[in-house]
């Protein structure tokens, strides 16, 4: 039983299966562990939002670089998730069980507009350029809706959705009367982005991850292998729009608002940048890619650059001349190679 | 309704625009039977195996599989009937390594217990007889074309299928690669696989055919053993002399 789950972490459905990886990983994580602890709670806060994109950035690998079908609209199962969160934490403010109402809801809203929205995509078979179209008309919709709920009659119960200015005083997250912020909620984004990455290579090296890997492939061949790929896709994407929720719910506890400006064109881009330049075929190289990405970003703007969003483009425009399949995988890739050199040099 | 035919085609038609390709097709197959369909480039043979695996769907007509009337199913529907397909253009995943190919196919969509047992028979030799090992990471785009036309043909043993379509399986393929593959299928017919084959090789056909299928501008043209077929002259007119 235990060596089976070891084999499904530890197998080739991602980059880094040595033993020299699997040190250098347990390594990476305690330093994230203990990096709170040399750091003011401020700078803890900081990484925290790096950490908390990870979830969308994972759910873009699986859906993109594992199934094949690209979402160019992930970020509308981020915003819903951060506003129905708002809005049902926000009237349950003061009961402890708010917060975690909160959640299922914003899982559940999310996870409901996802399948709606991919049964009509793969049940009727649309043709696979027109996804990402279609994904980021949806997010758009949403954009323009929440932009427009400005003034006192948007208000769900005690909860103003405050058009483009967005939704304040969401709550934060809290199990009974603790409550996660500053470097409490440092570890929990750290315990949550470890579980979705474990759960999903452990996914990812199961029967159901080599079918969805064989559907990017060769959708036809895998059909007529007798397996209904319709459903298979409608899963995926939903999973992937629930991984992208998780981050919705984090951010949203983490800075305590949101706007509508969270599901536009920029940040909808985002994360397919955050895939394409780490190589989105691999989980870990969409982790180590989204937390330099956001780290260089957040950094740069809130020294006041105004060229982050030019130099996070020119990290894309970039990998697609030279790093077509990602900067970290070729990278990845390259060390592998030196080191294999290296070993074989000594044996002989 | 039952029949006893591992696969039927009843008056089956189908057009694209002006283009006839298929007109009026009856075909019965019979269970452990190894049918070559031959026919001159055009004549509809890789159309006829698409509507049979519902890749296309028929203008009219029925299709049955093991006595399923599979004519309005879903393709992976029909594969789990018992019929399995290789592609003219052979679609291995290229990306993804041998032995992942392999473990794709799901032998939990056979019919029944017997047809399991015989399947991993089946799938095993053909393991044994194509040189192929389970457990191999070399990527399919690094192994020969050949290999890659038997790792095709094996994979669609992994799912266990009592039915069998193969599209020009010794296309590109040396005489001695031709000679084994055919070799190979016939040993496998012999225990039990009902096998339909498309091919240009004569050579090939020669070596495998039990009855041969000649398709001609989507109809069949005409049917019977390899020698009553080669001695219609009609056949050599169409057929050789258009194709060679």
């Amino acid at each position: 039983m235990t060596s089976k789950i070891l084999h499904l972490i530890g197998g080739d459905a991602d980059i880094g299966t040595s033993k020299t990886f699997w040190i250098g990983f347990v390594i990476a994580v305690i330093l994230f562990a203990l990096y709170p602890t040399q750091v003011s709670e401020f700078r803890a806060s900081n990484v925290s939002y790096y950490l908390l994109n990870i979830p969308l950035a994972l759910g873009m690998a699986l859906l993109w670089g594992y199934c094949g079908v690209l979402s160019f609209g992930h970020v509308a199962y981020f915003g819903i998730a951060g506003y129905t969160y708002g809005i049902i934490a926000g009237n349950m403010a003061g009961n402890s069980f708010g917060p975690i109402a909160g959640v299922l809801g914003g899982l559940l809203a999310s996870a409901l507009v996802a399948g709606i929205f991919a049964y009509f995509v793969f049940y009727s078979r649309v043709r696979e350029w027109i996804i990402p179209i279609l994904t980021l008309v949806l997010t758009l919709l949403l954009e323009t809706f929440l932009g427009q709920t400005a003034g006192y009659q948007w208000r769900v119960g005690s909860v103003l959705l405050g058009g483009y200015n967005g939704m304040t005083g969401i709550p934060a997250f809290q199990i009974g009367s603790f409550v996660f912020m500053g470097y409490s909620f440092y570890y929990f984004c750290m315990v949550i982005v470890l579980a979705c990455y474990v759960g999903l290579r452990m996914l990812l090296n199961s029967k159901f991850g080599q079918v969805v890997t064989a559907i990017r492939e060769d959708p036809l061949r895998t059909e007529i292998f007798g397996y209904d790929i319709r459903a298979r896709q409608w899963l995926v994407f939903v999973l992937s729009a629930l991984l992208a929720a998780i981050s919705g719910l984090l951010y949203v506890q983490w800075g305590n608002y949101i706007t509508p400006s969270q599901v536009g064109l920029l940040s909808a881009a985002l994360p397919v940048i955050w895939a394409a330049v780490g190589g989105r075929t691999s989980l870990l190289a969409v982790l180590i890619a989204t937390i330099v990405l956001n780290w260089v970003t957040f950094t740069l703007s809130s020294q006041g650059n105004q060229y982050a969003m030019v130099i996070i483009g020119a990290a894309l425009v970039i990998t697609m001349l030279f790093f077509p399949r990602g900067i970290v995988i070729m990278l990845a890739e390259w060390i592998g190679k030196v080191t294999n050199r290296k070993n074989s040099g000594a044996a002989t | 309704m039952a029949n006893q035919f591992a696969l039927e085609a009843r008056k089956v038609n189908k057009h694209f625009g002006g283009v006839v390709a298929a007109n009026n097709v009856d075909l019965k197959i019979e269970p452990g039977e190894l049918r070559c369909i031959i026919g001159p480039n055009g004549a509809g043979k890789s159309t006829l195996f698409s509507l049979l695996c519902g890749i296309q769907r028929v203008d009219s007509g029925e299709i049955f599989i093991q006595g399923h009337d599979v004519t309005h199913m879903q393709p992976f529907k029909r594969v789990r009937h018992g019929i399995g397909l290789t592609f003219q253009t052979n679609r291995a995943y290229q990306e993804l390594s041998v032995k992942h190919n392999l473990l794709v196919p799901n032998p939990s969509f056979a019919i029944s217990k017997e047809t399991h047992q015989q399947g991993r028979e089946r799938y095993m030799l053909a393991l044994e007889e194509f040189g192929l090992d389970q457990n191999d990471d070399t990527p399919a785009s690094e192994i020969p074309h050949h290999t890659l036309q038997w790792l095709e043909i094996s994979m669609v043993l992994a799912g266990f299928p009592e039915l069998v379509l193969i599209d020009e399986p010794t296309a590109g393929m040396s005489r001695d690669e031709t000679d084994h593959t055919s070799m190979v299928l016939k040993k496998l017919n012999q225990s039990g696989l009902t096998i339909i084959v498309v091919e240009h090789d004569m050579h090939f056909v020669k070596n495998v055919a039990q009855k041969v299928t000649v398709l001609h501008q989507g109809r069949v043209f005409t049917e019977g053993s390899l020698d009553e077929v080669i001695a219609n002259d009609e056949v050599k007119n169409i057929y050789l002399g258009h194709a060679h």
